[in-house]
Formats: C-alpha cells, sequence, structure tokens
C-alpha cells in the first residue's frame, strides 16, 4: 500500500525545502508553494480519510526501525481518534496558507515555518510511536516559538519567550512517563502500550501524573492555562489559528491515547480529579471571557472554556464502566476537539480580518459595522453562535454528548452548563458591541471581505453547519474506535 | 608473542603518537602546514585503524588499558573531533609564531585523551590526567598575553593541587586492594573508608578535568583566555575523556560504597550552576563555558547508572558524540560572530546561514528533538531512570528549562535588528564553514540515524 500517511506529513517539509531553494525570488512565489503544498496534503489526507479506519485498531500502519536497540521506530497509523484530527489539520493549514497570502514581512521564512509546523503537527496526531509523537510535539514548539517572535504584535518577544519557556517545561514530563513506559515494556511502540497497561500501582500513577501535568498545559487546563492569552494576543493571526485549531489537540488527543489508554487503572483512579479541572476550567474560561474587552483574547478564553468539556467528558468515560456511556463520553470530547478547531479557527480568522482592517482588537472601538462588512459581520455572528453551543451548529452534538454522560455518570458536575450561559452571553454582548447599535463614522471605508478572505472563511462556515447537522459523517468513525477502548 | 599481540590492539594510540612526534619535527622545521597536514592524516589513519578493535572487548598489558566498547567508541569520537579543532585553530592562529606547536600539542593532548578513556588502572588514568593536563597548561598560556597567562596559571595551579589531592587519595585504594588495578575494586566494599577515600580522590582529579562542580572554577577563565578553538577544544576532547575515564573507574567499583549518589548529588549541582551561572553571562565564551559545565552534569545522569542499567555505556557514547558536535560547532559561530553576547545582536539577520547554524546547535544542547542532542538526552535520562534516579531526571528535566533561557537569550539578540555602529560580522572562511558543515549535518542527521550507534 501506497504510504500516504508518510507522504502526508512530509510533503509540507518537501515545500519548505522548495521555498528555501528558491528564497529571494519574491514572496508570491513562497505563497504559491505554501498554498499549493498545503492543498496537496489536505487532498492526501481526504485520500487516507477515504481508506477508512479499522474498528478497534489502528489501520494504514507505516513501518521503518529507527533506533533498534531501543525500540524505537518510525510508526504512523490511524484511527477513529486520529484521524478526524489529522482531517483538521490539514484543513487549517491549507485555509491558513490561503489567508497568510497577504504576508510580506520575510514571506520565505514564514512559509517555511508554517510548513514545518504542519508536519510538526501531523505527525504529532499520526505518531504511533512514543519517541516519534514526542519529536514531533516539541518540533511543533521551535516552529511556534520562532512564528509568535518573528511575525507577532507588538509585545511579541516576550511572549514567544514565555511561550517557549512554558511549554517546555510543560512537556518534558511527558518524555519521563514515556521513559517510564519504556522502561516497564522495552519499547517504543505505542501500540503495545495501549493493548496492554505496561506499568500498576505507583509507576503507573507517577506516569499518569507526569502526562496530565504535560497535557493540562497543552490543552490549557486551569490552573496552568496562563501561557496561552499572552501566546494568542501576540501572535499572528495564522499563529492564532493553528495553536487553537491543531495544537491545543495536542494536549486532549494525548489525554485520551496516553493517559486514558496507556494507564488506564491509574485514570479511573484519578478521573474525580480531572473532572474537577475539567468543569473547573469551563466555567472559568467562560467567566474569564466574559471579563475580557479585547476580541482575541476573549476568543483565546472560550478555548480554555471549550477544551474544558474535552477534559470533561474523557475524566467521566474514566469513570464509569459502561462501555456504552463511556463511549458516547469519549465521542463527544472527540467531536468537540473537531468543532472547537473549525469554530475557534473561524473565529481567529475573522477577529485577524478585522484586525488588519482597523488595526485595533478593542470591541468599544467598534460599533454598527453589519451594515458596513455584512459578510465578515454575519460569518462572526454564525461562528460565535456555534461557539456558544446553538443546536444546528459543531458545538453542538459534541456538548450535548459530553453532557449527558456527565448527567448520567456524575450528576453534580453538569453545573459547568453554567458556562454555555455565561458564553451565550459574552458572545452576545460583543456582536452587539461590535456589529450591532450606532455606526461609528471611523470605519465609513471599512472594505468587506474580498475573495481571498472569503476563500478561507466560507469552508469553515459550511463545516460548522455541516457538521452541526450531520455530525455521523466524523461520528460513525469516531464512535468505531471510542466504543472499543 | 604476547607483545606483540598487546602492541596490535593499540595501533590507534601508537599511530597517534607517532604522529604527534613528526609533528614536532615538522614545527622544528618551521613547516607549520605540514604539520597540520599529518596531523590531520595522522588522525583520518588513527580513526580508521580503530575500526578493527572497535569490538574488541579484551584488555592488554595485564588488564592495565581497555580495549573496550567505551574506549573504542571514545576514538571514533575524539579523533574526528580532534581534527575538527585542528582546522578550527588553523583558522585562528594561521601564520602566527609557533603555530605549528598547537598542532602537536592538541595530539599529544589526545593521546592522553585516549590513554583516560581506555584506563583500567589508577596509574594509567594519572598518566593520562597529568598528558592531557600538561599539554593544556600550554595551549591556554600558547598566546603569551597577560589574559592567556593568567588563565593558564589559574589552570596549572588547580590541575596540580586537584592532582596531588588524587594520588594520594588513590594510594588508599591501592593500599586496600593490593593492586592497582581497577578491577581489583570489586571486592573493596567491606572497606568503606578505603573506598570513599579513593572515591573523593578520583572525583577531585577527574571532576576538575571534566569541570563538574564545585571544580569548576578554572573553566571559564582557562577558555576566555585561550584562544576561541583551543577553548573549543578543551570543552569537548578532555571533559569527555575524563567522563570516560570515570566511566571505567566505577564499572568496577561496588555501588554499596555509595558512588552513585555522590554522584547524582554532583550531578544535580552541576547542572544548576552551570546554568544558573551562565543566565548572567554577558561574555559568550564564559556562557557557552558554563554551559559546558551543566552538560558535564548531564553526562553524570549516564555515569552513575554504570552500576546497573544497560543504558549507561550507550548514554555517555551518544551525548558524548552529540556533544562533540554542538559544542564544537557552537565554537566555530562564536569565531565568526565575535566574543560578546553583543556581538551576536543581529547576526542571524546579517549572516542567515551561520545564524540558523547557531539556532540548531543551541536548540540540539537545550535537548529539543529531533536533534542529535535530544537522542542523547533521552539515553542518559532513561539510563537515570532505570538506575532509580528518578528524582535527578526531573531535576534535569527543570535545567533544560533553564537551558532553554540560557540559549533563547543568544537566540534573540540574533533576530533583532542589528545596531547600527556594529559593523558587518565576518565571514566563515572556508575551513570554519567546513567544519560548520560537517558539525550541523551531524547535529541534525544523527538523532534520524541513531541506530547507528551502540546500544
Amino acid at each position: 500500500m501506497f504510504p500516504l500517511l508518510t507522504l502526508a506529513t512530509f510533503l509540507p517539509l518537501v515545500g519548505a525545502a522548495s521555498v528555501m531553494g528558491l528564497a529571494g525570488r519574491g514572496g508570491s512565489r513562497a505563497h504559491g508553494i505554501s498554498i499549493a503544498t498545503t492543498g496537496l496534503v489536505f487532498l492526501v489526507t481526504l485520500a487516507i480519510w477515504a481508506r477508512g479506519t479499522a474498528p478497534g485498531g489502528f489501520s494504514q500502519i507505516e513501518e521503518i526501525t529507527w533506533i533498534p536497540s531501543i525500540g524505537a521506530a518510525y510508526r504512523l497509523g490511524v484511527d477513529g481518534l486520529s484521524l478526524p484530527l489529522i482531517l483538521l489539520t490539514s484543513l487549517l493549514f491549507f485555509l491558513s496558507a490561503i489567508y497568510s497570502a497577504r504576508v510580506d514581512d520575510r514571506p520565505a521564512t514564514y512559509v517555511v515555518l508554517m510548513l514545518m509546523l504542519e508536519t510538526a503537527s501531523l505527525g504529532t496526531f499520526a505518531a504511533l510511536d512514543a519517541l516519534l509523537f514526542y519529536v514531533f510535539f516539541e518540533v511543533s514548539l521551535v516552529s511556534m516559538y520562532f512564528m509568535i517572535a518573528g511575525w507577532g504584535h507588538e509585545d511579541r518577544q516576550r511572549a514567544a519567550l514565555m511561550f517557549f519557556l512554558y511549554t517546555l517545561l510543560g512537556s518534558l514530563p511527558l518524555l519521563l512517563a514515556i521513559l517510564g513506559l519504556f522502561l516497564g515494556s522495552g519499547t517504543f511502540d505505542m501500540r503495545v502500550w495501549v493493548d496492554a497497561p505496561q506499568l500498576s500501582g505507583l509507576a503507573a500513577m507517577l506516569a499518569l501524573i507526569a502526562m496530565l501535568f504535560t497535557f493540562a498545559v497543552k490543552i490549557p487546563s486551569f490552573p496552568v492555562h496562563t501561557w496561552l492569552p499572552a501566546a494568542h494576543v501576540q501572535a499572528p493571526t495564522v499563529g492564532s489559528v493553528i495553536l487553537a485549531g491543531v495544537m491545543l489537540k495536542f494536549g486532549t488527543y494525548g489525554l485520551i491515547r496516553f493517559a486514558f489508554q496507556m494507564t488506564p487503572a491509574a485514570f479511573s483512579q484519578a478521573a474525580l480529579v480531572i473532572l474537577v479541572f475539567g468543569v473547573f476550567s469551563a466555567l472559568y474560561g467562560a467567566f474569564a471571557a466574559l471579563a475580557q474587552s479585547d476580541l482575541k483574547k476573549m476568543v483565546a478564553y472560550t478555548s480554555v472554556n471549550h477544551m474544558g468539556y474535552v477534559v470533561m467528558g474523557v475524566a467521566v468515560a474514566g469513570l464509569t464502566v459502561d462501555p456504552q456511556l463511556r463511549a458516547v463520553a469519549l465521542d463527544g470530547a472527540t467531536l468537540q476537539m473537531i468543532s472547537h478547531g473549525l469554530v475557534t479557527g473561524a473565529l481567529f480568522f475573522l477577529v485577524g480580518m478585522l484586525q488588519d482592517r482597523a488595526h485595533t482588537r478593542a470591541m468599544d472601538d467598534f460599533g454598527g459595522l453589519l451594515g458596513r462588512v455584512p459578510w465578515l459581520g454575519w460569518a462572526f455572528i454564525l461562528s460565535a453562535f456555534a461557539s456558544l453551543g446553538l443546536p444546528g451548529l459543531a458545538h453542538f452534538p459534541a456538548e450535548f454528548q459530553v453532557f449527558l454522560a456527565t448527567l448520567n455518570i456524575q450528576p453534580w458536575a453538569v453545573l459547568a452548563v453554567l458556562a454555555i450561559v455565561i458564553t451565550a452571553g459574552l458572545y452576545l454582548r460583543a456582536i452587539a458591541a461590535v456589529f450591532l447599535g450606532a455606526p461609528n463614522d471611523k470605519w465609513a471605508a471599512m472594505p468587506d471581505l474580498d475573495r481571498r478572505e472569503l476563500w478561507v472563511i466560507l469552508p469553515l462556515l459550511a463545516l460548522i453547519v455541516a457538521v452541526g447537522v450531520a455530525p455521523g459523517m466524523l461520528l460513525g468513525m469516531i464512535h468505531a474506535t471510542m466504543a472499543a477502548l | 608473542m604476547g607483545m606483540a599481540r598487546d602492541l596490535s590492539f593499540l595501533l590507534p594510540e601508537m599511530t597517534l603518537g607517532i604522529t604527534a612526534f613528526i609533528m614536532l619535527v615538522a614545527e622544528m622545521l618551521r613547516r607549520p602546514r605540514l604539520a597540520l597536514l599529518i596531523g590531520l592524516a595522522g588522525l583520518a589513519l588513527a580513526t580508521a585503524l580503530t575500526f578493527p578493535v572497535l569490538n574488541a572487548g579484551t584488555t592488554v598489558f595485564g588488564g592495565t588499558y581497555r580495549i573496550d566498547m567505551l574506549s573504542g567508541w571514545a576514538k571514533l569520537i575524539l579523533l574526528p573531533g580532534t581534527a575538527l579543532a585542528l582546522l578550527l585553530a588553523r583558522a585562528e592562529i594561521a601564520g602566527r609564531d609557533r603555530e605549528g606547536s598547537v598542532y602537536a600539542l592538541i595530539a599529544l593532548v589526545t593521546l592522553g585523551a585516549l590513554m583516560l578513556s581506555g584506563s583500567g588502572d589508577v596509574m594509567l588514568m594519572v598518566l593520562g590526567v597529568v598528558l592531557t593536563g600538561l599539554g593544556s597548561f600550554a595551549l591556554v598560556a600558547w598566546p603569551r598575553d597577560d589574559a592567556a597567562t593568567e588563565a593558564a596559571m589559574k589552570y596549572l595551579v588547580f590541575g596540580s593541587v586537584t592532582g596531588a589531592v588524587m594520588i594520594y587519595g588513590l594510594s588508599f585504594w591501592y593500599g586496600g586492594t593490593g593492586s592497582t588495578l581497577y578491577s581489583a575494586l570489586s571486592g573493596i566494599g567491606d572497606q568503606p573508608l578505603i573506598a570513599m577515600a579513593g572515591l573523593i580522590a578520583v572525583i577531585v582529579g577527574l571532576g576538575y578535568k571534566a569541570a563538574l562542580f564545585p571544580f569548576h572554577f578554572w573553566a571559564p577563565d582557562a577558555y576566555e583566555g585561550a584562544p576561541v578553538s583551543i577553548a573549543a577544544y578543551l570543552s569537548v576532547i578532555t571533559k569527555l575523556a575524563a567522563l570516560f575515564a570515570f566511566a571505567q573507574a566505577f564499572r568496577d567499583l561496588p555501588t554499596s560504597t555509595g558512588w552513585p549518589l555522590v554522584i547524582a548529588l554532583i550531578a544535580a549541582a552541576t547542572m544548576s550552576y552551570g546554568y544558573l551561572a551562565a543566565l548572567v553571562q554577558t561574555r559568550m565564551v564564559r556562557l557557552i563555558a558554563y554551559s559546558s559545565i551543566a552538560q558535564s552534569g548531564y553526562f553524570l545522569l549516564g555515569l552513575l547508572a554504570i552500576g546497573g542499567g544497560t543504558l549507561a555505556l550507550p548514554s555517555l557514547i551518544v551525548f558524548g558524540a552529540a556533544y562533540v558536535a554542538m559544542n564544537l560547532g557552537a565554537f566555530a559561530v562564536i569565531m565568526v560572530a565575535g566574543r560578546e553576547l553583543e556581538d551576536f545582536r543581529g547576526f542571524g539577520r546579517a549572516a542567515p546561514i551561520t545564524g540558523v547554524a547557531m539556532v540548531i546547535f543551541l536548540l540540539s544542547l537545550t535537548g529539543i528533538p529531533p536533534l542529535f542532542g535530544f537522542v542523547g538526552k533521552v539515553y542518559l535520562f532513561g539510563a537515570a531512570i532505570s538506575a532509580g534516579y528518578l528524582w535527578l531526571a526531573i531535576i534535569a528535566i527543570l535545567n533544560s528549562v533553564l537551558a532553554l533561557a540560557v540559549y533563547l537569550r543568544i537566540i534573540v539578540a540574533m533576530y533583532q535588528p542589528r545596531p547600527d555602529a556594529a559593523a558587518a560580522p565576518g565571514q566563515a572562511g572556508p575551513l570554519i564553514a567546513a567544519v560548520l558543515g560537517i558539525t550541523v549535518l551531524i547535529t541534525l542527521v544523527m538523532g534520524l540515524f541513531a541506530g547507528l550507534l551502540p546500544g
């Protein structure tokens, strides 16, 4: 079988190499290569989707020896958890490449970093070897650091530094956990670790705590979320889209793949604590978002809220022995990752487009924009409604399943539903402040979305509706895997 | 017969010794370039001659010298590393007075380094310490200016004192076992005081050479006083040799003497002190000097696992190879950019390719995958955890974050706008460019081909 996963993972690097080879030929060439490469990668991931996954295991395995003496190998594969995330990743990078076409500050370097980041992101989701996973996981930090430091806003150096130090501190405990699992099993093959627990007792609990720390920073979950607002606010628009849409999913993906699957007994013991953190994150993120007047920061905090629901879903799945309920919780959590990628991706793009025009993100600077820029306005309103969980849009089927399982397993935790009310309030307030009310004459000449921007935003809006109306197109694949966990 | 057999295993060492001698003759004839070429050829030949004995797993001269995996890989790392250092030295001091003596001294010090990494006997270890020490003092003092003389004096005095302590302490081991062989140490467990006296001696003597806390004081001064290329050489070759000598000595020392805990404590102190001190440096050579001190601490994670666990020796070898490449590379960039942190401001924009090379070296020193330094650190952490030192692995990880802070200071400066007053940075000449190319390639690619290394 042709190694499509490897092709998808490393095609961006090939694109990056050709951009470097043609350096100095101007920005449009670099952006052209970037759009072509990411588009091609997206098509390849669609072909991977067409090949399908096998229920109850990994499929499309690609394997080459790497360091045989310690059982590390180049191993890729997909299942119903990783494939949707791979699709999301390739889509968001494709749209980001289109959006970036206007970047004229050192475009070649920018494109190279973005393509490196795509390889790292796809590799993180596709890796079936823990050492390889860690390699991709960390490479993403390096690319994102340079992206924020090089193309971010006013206070970018500090934000980039904090992002890199914080998340490196966050990810190193995972390396310890991986080494612990390796010493317990003699291999880095994640399939072996998933099939049977390699650690037990205290060792398993220590490994779990290390993993939870890593993934909590990445998700980010209260109280280790503090890097996120700084990084988001200073990052360039595409940086924010990738950070929120793709890189936060490393955390929740790891939570299921590593913590839940590899140390199941310890996870069950700790699940109640994890649930408390999830509920608190959901509420905290909503309240913190409510307090923001900066649109981008507000969207950033709603990520803390939405990712909190994912944590809740995984935690309640660890608390029940009923396989059906567990599958519902995990289905909801996984779908929530996809929904969040689509919706938050759209919101960050839209805030970025607004900022490109107005050079400000403060809500109070705007007003009555809906009449001036109807496309932008309605796109934002639709995305905001999706973000607050309106039925028929992407978040609803995901959050519904999470809450359904929670209600059955730990009814008190449905307290987090309060966060949805707050989210509704804050989005309505933002819509009112920016798009409704008296028009501000300052923006009388603001242009509406151009063709390039529509190409970016319309596919996301269509998918937000599609996932909301027909979540079955993803849930079938997700459920086949989750029901077997 | 026995003599001929023993000598046949020593062909790399003998080749290097003869090479050093011929280099001295070339220097006497005032032909420094010839001395350099002889040196490079001799190193290449010695490297090639290492392959037949790489997996011999034997000892020669009655067990005093070990031809084993560690000493074999030590040659494969130290000999090419020395060749790179020779190229750097040529780039820095070409045409200056007494140029060839530097090359000959470097070859001699490397001979001492090989003896250290193969020593199976305390006498041979002392001999290695003395040979590397004498050559190194002369190398540091070579420029004959005030800074170099002061640095060499500090180095010499420090070396003499620690050397004396070492020899005195080692006499206890001889008294306790009746033999100078390391292999006799396996029975020393029931004489804890004697074991401890010799242990302290080894730690003082070799710890000084490896620049472990608290025997590191000479290192930043010596590196700063010496030519940059000599600092680069000392920071990798003599340091690695000392760490390999540690490994040879501790292989036979029973863990019941408590040495792994002592090493673990020194490791924690060395890593933390090295990076904390590096964080406040404003001169690049000193910054990298302190960073090299911290890196020594990481090596100790592998060293303390020598008593148990299969990852110990591979971890020393893999991280050793990575360390030689990335540290030599970082020093090579300093030779191009300048000795002050301020010289690096905007350097990445002014010299993009050399700048990217520096970023790769620094990220590899931090341990960011998939670079070679990361693979080495995975081995080291694995070795420490398998030996039961999880707490030390956690300290090492916290220090990796500190390391990133240290190295990001350089990276951030490199991509700031260049001060208007600053002159354009120097260009990397062909020799430095060659060294940079080789070290970048190793740092980048060997992480992917780590399967070629022992394990």
